[in-house]
């Protein structure tokens, strides 16, 4: 078989043509806002409003619109990105080792309340992230972390869902491997970041991705811990200027321009990263 | 078990097997009762209390013990009430458009007979990189004439569409949600899809079975566990509605800033200053969230194989 | 060692300095003090948290202007929107900033909650400079917890083109405002004469202040409050009647479809503050010369009755400041120096709350303003209708409830297609109730 057989040959028979108009209409829905925004950024505030949304206007003025876009508020957008950088990047970076790290040990070690350790943190995927958010507000205020970095910082190193992956993606370590390992006189600490830990690279990376997008994503999060527009990450940013359009409706241009901005830049990760998504998610769903 | 090197008495024995996994485990433990716990529990007792003025109000308020008062104000409150049927009617619009969407969209291109599958998957998956915020305030222009092609397009060959009217709020929000996890979901069982071994199609395909049948008898069945994950991902989703009918509500008057419990829990925290109210409203949406999950996995678990 | 030595003699220097010298609007800078503390140790640092758009300029010219004092302008989330909520948490903690904005009506609960400071020993000089009745907004108890920076007298902005083609005059009394609405509608079906801002509670609040209700009155220990009192249901089944008739757009002011709007001339007045022109001119430069600005329309002919947006909107010194001298001579200084005023004039802040604005440089001639309005001084306008505000509310805590049950209530009737006026009843028993709840007396 050289061919799947679900793949019959290019021919153009009705059920190609009805399946791919299909999906062309799903794709026409789904890049539609996209097209909007971008086509938006390239726009004056009175033509925002002005102008047909598909359609660009007679005088598109995308680099001014950038221009203002970086330099605003003393270039508060790149402040913004940049925190939106570090929250997820350093989040999900912490949040990979500890999950991996405690799925891992789920998984090889066998300790009195295992399962109902695991329950627990299964039960923490169930808990709306917005149910969490406010207590944990009024929680870090006692202790005099809010409006810090660290109050969005820290709750973001925690997933619990990574652990359930971290925990069947330990399944790709073999355990004659680790006790081969042992023989040979390696600690246990040594063997999961030696042996164990570069077996499970593709799940990590996976882990690492879902938990950046959601840290990149959050919003209440941020909006109840911070205050401070340096500490601001892109969404809670693109929020605060939106609000502003009240006072001064060219923030609308800006609001659509950094919204394009953003997107462009985490989407493209993404794509180029699509294939760990493909591959954690597998396992991921399978299993279990 | 074999996990240890040294054991000289039944004692050390005992200590040694558990600290390994500890060392392991501890670090995201510790963090997980800070940040998961700890934050319910305080949410707990904060709910207990309420804050007391006197006279025209401008003395320091006191702290008092009221029980179980702010949970029976907010279940008695029918502004209260009708935030959460909102929810459960989002849940029952949401959750099915959901999963038959990104279960459609996953067949489709798992058949094998599309054009440019590596093009659509990464178009419909697109979205999930946009965050819910800056997917609302696109939306939000949709939505409105002045600013919308598709309401301009639809105007003019004479359909009226008021996406944010009352009765098609939910829908529009619905459809924002949808809009953004759609593609997600549908990476998940496409995930599913691709990982059944071909052998069991060609099988079927050699006892006659058509496409239909393989999809009903094969493929389906096969993937329930990823649709099960799909579809509880989704419920909890819908549980945390909060983003969108914020951002949206300033355009319509069909949002109230008690729209969804979420978003009446946030108005006491931070706009009536009240958040022992909100801590017991906070309470609520996580007692929901964890009976739903569990009727939802009895129901699916009793009816055969453990999914999940 | 050394260092907090010189530091702690700094402070005291710069502090006791400033305690002694007077703040004169006119000569606000404090050479000798600041040079000290300065020398000293550095200039002492401030914060000032505000969300008024490009308020940075005023804040730059203060610190251009006093070399010992260097505030930061931190831009926040929009007071109502939660701003203020952190400011309240931050005060718990200790860590917060030493200047804030915020709104008259939401300084009862800053004072309720003990996060404003009493400036009155470093006001007391400048109280004179300020409007008697925005003092009084600051006072509670003989204390002064904020220095007012703007207030919102209403005005009406209408576009002239439209009113010509519709053959309409402009409206001196409501009677007027409701024929011109129907000339209007009916020269154009897609033209009213105003949106209906459902979402607008300082609006509706405004509207209600000219028809002469009083929604709050301060006892010795109790608070009268009635918010659906004859005044407020007069203005209620005046919209209610031109929603009725389809002569008005129910619309939320200050969004996408409005300004769209704006600019197309389907909404063709705005009553509003000052601080309007700012949003009309940015949002629809192509309609220049098409506006103008009248005073409000009468219930009575010949009367000058105003409201105002919400009282206007002050800087407080927050609890827990290192430097509440430093923190009162900024807010002094920014809300009454005449250059300072003039800055935040232009950026839109609102009308300034200073009695003397003969020496406010944008008030006396704008050319980009003015051509706009084909020359007309809208200023004239706003100057007279500020003299004219009846300042006989005095706020009570828990108005931030009452602006979420009237929005919410206001776009339930409207959803329902209930009368206006039963929004008013069910605010005034939420209000009620909620004061009732967290123990403050109504009578």
């Amino acid at each position: 078989m050289v061919t799947r057989s679900t793949h019959p040959g290019r021919s153009w028979t009705w059920s190609r043509i009805g399946t791919t108009s299909a999906l062309l209409v799903a794709a026409v829905y789904f890049l539609l806002p996209i097209a909007w925004v971008v086509i938006a950024a390239t726009k004056s505030p009175g033509d925002l409003f002005g102008t047909n949304g598909l359609w660009l206007s007679d005088t598109p003025q995308l680099l001014h619109n950038l221009q203002r876009l970086f330099t605003e508020n003393n270039s508060a957008f790149v402040t913004w990105v940049a925190n939106s950088v570090l929250y997820s990047g350093l989040g999900a970076f912490v949040a990979t080792l500890l999950s991996t790290a405690c799925g891992y040990g789920i998984a090889k070690y066998s300790f009195l309340g295992k399962e109902k350790l695991f329950a627990l943190i299964l039960a923490g995927v169930m808990v709306p992230a917005t149910v969490i958010a406010l207590p944990l507000y009024f929680l870090l205020n006692t202790v005099d972390l809010v409006g810090t970095r660290l109050s969005v910082l820290l709750p973001s190193m925690v997933s619990p869902f990574g652990v359930y992956l971290a925990r069947i993606h330990s399944a790709t370590v073999p355990d004659e491997v680790i006790e081969a390992a042992r023989l040979d006189g390696a600690g246990e600490g040594r063997i999961f970041a030696l042996v164990a830990a570069p077996m499970m690279i593709p799940a990590m990376v996976t882990i690492f991705l879902f938990q950046f997008v959601t840290i990149w994503n959050n919003y209440l999060l941020p909006l109840v811990m911070l205050s401070s527009e340096k500490t601001f990450p892109v969404t809670l940013g693109l929020t605060l200027w939106n609000s502003q359009t009240q006072r001064d409706p060219y923030f609308y241009t800006l609001v659509v321009t950094g919204s394009a901005v953003s997107m462009v830049v985490l989407v493209g990760l993404m794509m180029g990263l699509q294939r760990f998504w493909k591959a954690g998610m597998t396992t991921g769903a399978t299993k279990g | 078990m074999a996990f240890t090197r040294d054991t000289p008495t039944p004692g050390v024995r005992q200590r040694t097997r558990l600290s390994p996994a500890w060392g392991f485990v501890a670090p995201f433990t510790v963090m997980f009762l800070a940040f998961y716990l700890a934050p319910i529990a305080y949410a707990l007792v904060d709910s207990l209390f309420a804050t007391k003025s006197s006279g025209l109000g401008f003395g320091p308020p006191q702290r008092v013990f009221v029980f179980l008062r702010n949970y029976t104000d907010a279940l008695s409150s029918p502004a209260f009430q009708a935030s959460l049927g909102r929810l459960f009617l989002f849940c029952i619009i949401e959750v099915p458009l959901m999963v038959a969407t990104a279960t459609v969209l996953a067949l489709l291109l798992e058949t094998g007979k599309a054009l440019w599958p590596r093009f659509f998957r990464v178009v419909y998956f697109m979205p999930y990189g946009v965050p819910g915020v800056i997917a609302t305030l696109l939306w939000g222009f949709l939505y409105i004439p002045a600013t919308s092609p598709v309401l301009q397009g639809l105007k003019a060959i004479g359909i009226g569409l008021v996406p944010l009217s009352s009765t098609n709020v939910l829908f529009a929000i619905a459809n924002i949600s949808l809009w953004l996890y759609a593609g997600y979901n549908m990476i998940i069982l496409t995930a599913a899809l691709q990982s059944i071994p071909t052998e069991i199609y060609e099988a079927a395909r050699i006892d006659g079975a058509g496409e239909w049948k393989l999809i009903w008898l094969i493929k389906l069945p096969l993937i329930r566990g990823s649709i099960v994950l799909v579809t509880l991902f989704t419920v909890i989703g819908t549980l945390q509605l909060f983003v969108e009918p914020l951002v949206l509500s300033p355009l319509t008057t069909a949002i109230s800033s008690d729209f969804t419990p979420n978003m009446a829990a946030y108005a006491n925290a931070f706009t009536k200053n009240n958040s022992s109210v909100a801590a017991a409203m906070a309470v609520i949406v996580a007692i929901i969230a964890f009976a739903m999950s569990y009727i939802f996995l009895r129901i699916v678990n009793s009816k055969g194989r453990q999914a999940w | 060692m050394r260092t907090t030595i010189l530091l702690g003699m700094g402070v005291c220097l710069a502090l006791g300095l400033a305690g002694c010298s007077s703040p004169d609007a006119t000569a606000t800078t404090d050479p000798p003090s600041e040079a000290a503390s300065s020398a000293a140790s550095g200039p002492v640092e401030l914060t000032f948290q505000s969300w008024v758009p490009n308020i940075d300029k005023a804040v730059d010219q203060f610190n251009a202007a006093h070399p010992g004092i260097h505030v930061t302008l931190e831009t926040i989330t929009a007071g109502p929107d939660g701003g203020y909520a952190k400011m309240f948490s931050a005060v718990k903690a200790g860590n917060a900033a030493d200047v804030a904005q915020v709104g008259y009506d939401w300084l009862p609960d800053f004072v309720r909650n003990d996060a404003a400071e009493d400036i009155s020993s470093y006001f007391k000089d400048s109280a004179s400079l300020f409007a008697d009745w925005q003092v009084a907004a600051m006072t509670f108890a003989d204390k002064v917890y904020g220095v007012p920076q703007a207030s919102s007298p209403l005005g009406l902005y209408y576009r002239s083109d439209v009113f010509a083609e519709a053959g309409a005059s402009v409206p001196t009394t409501w009677d007027e405002f409701y024929d011109a609405a129907k000339k209007i509608h009916a020269s154009n079906s897609e033209r009213y004469i105003a949106a209906f801002a459902f979402n607008q509670t300082p609006w509706l609040l405004g509207l209600s202040e000219q028809a002469g209700a009083v929604w709050f009155a301060a006892n010795t220990d109790s608070w009268t409050v009635n918010i659906d009192g004859p005044e407020t249901m007069k203005v209620a089944q005046f919209w209610q009647k031109l929603i009725d008739e389809d002569l008005v757009k129910i619309e939320a002011d200050m969004s996408s479809e409005w300004y769209a709007d704006i600019q197309s001339g389907n909404i063709a007045t705005w009553i509003c503050g000052s601080w309007g022109d700012a949003i009309i001119r940015g949002n629809a430069p192509d309609t220049a010369g098409k506006w103008a600005v009248a005073y409000m329309p009468q219930w009575q002919a010949g009367q000058k009755a105003t409201g105002t947006w919400a009282g206007g909107s002050a800087n407080v010194v927050l609890k827990g400041t290192k430097h509440p001298a430093e923190a009162a001579q900024f807010a002094i200084w920014l809300n009454s120096n005449p250059e300072s005023v003039s800055t935040l004039v232009s950026i839109g802040a609102g009308w300034p709350s200073i009695k003397d604005i003969s020496s406010i440089a944008s008030l006396q001639s704008d050319p980009t303003v003015f051509d706009f309005y084909d020359g007309q001084d809208i200023w004239d306008v706003f100057a007279e209708s500020d003299s004219n505000v009846a300042s006989r509310w005095k706020w009570p805590p828990l108005v931030p409830s009452l602006y979420s049950a009237i929005t919410d209530n206001m776009k339930s009737a409207i959803d329902s297609k209930r009368p206006l006026g039963t929004a008013f009843t069910q605010s005034q028993t939420a209000m009620v109730d909620a004061l009732k709840a967290a123990g403050i007396s109504v009578s």
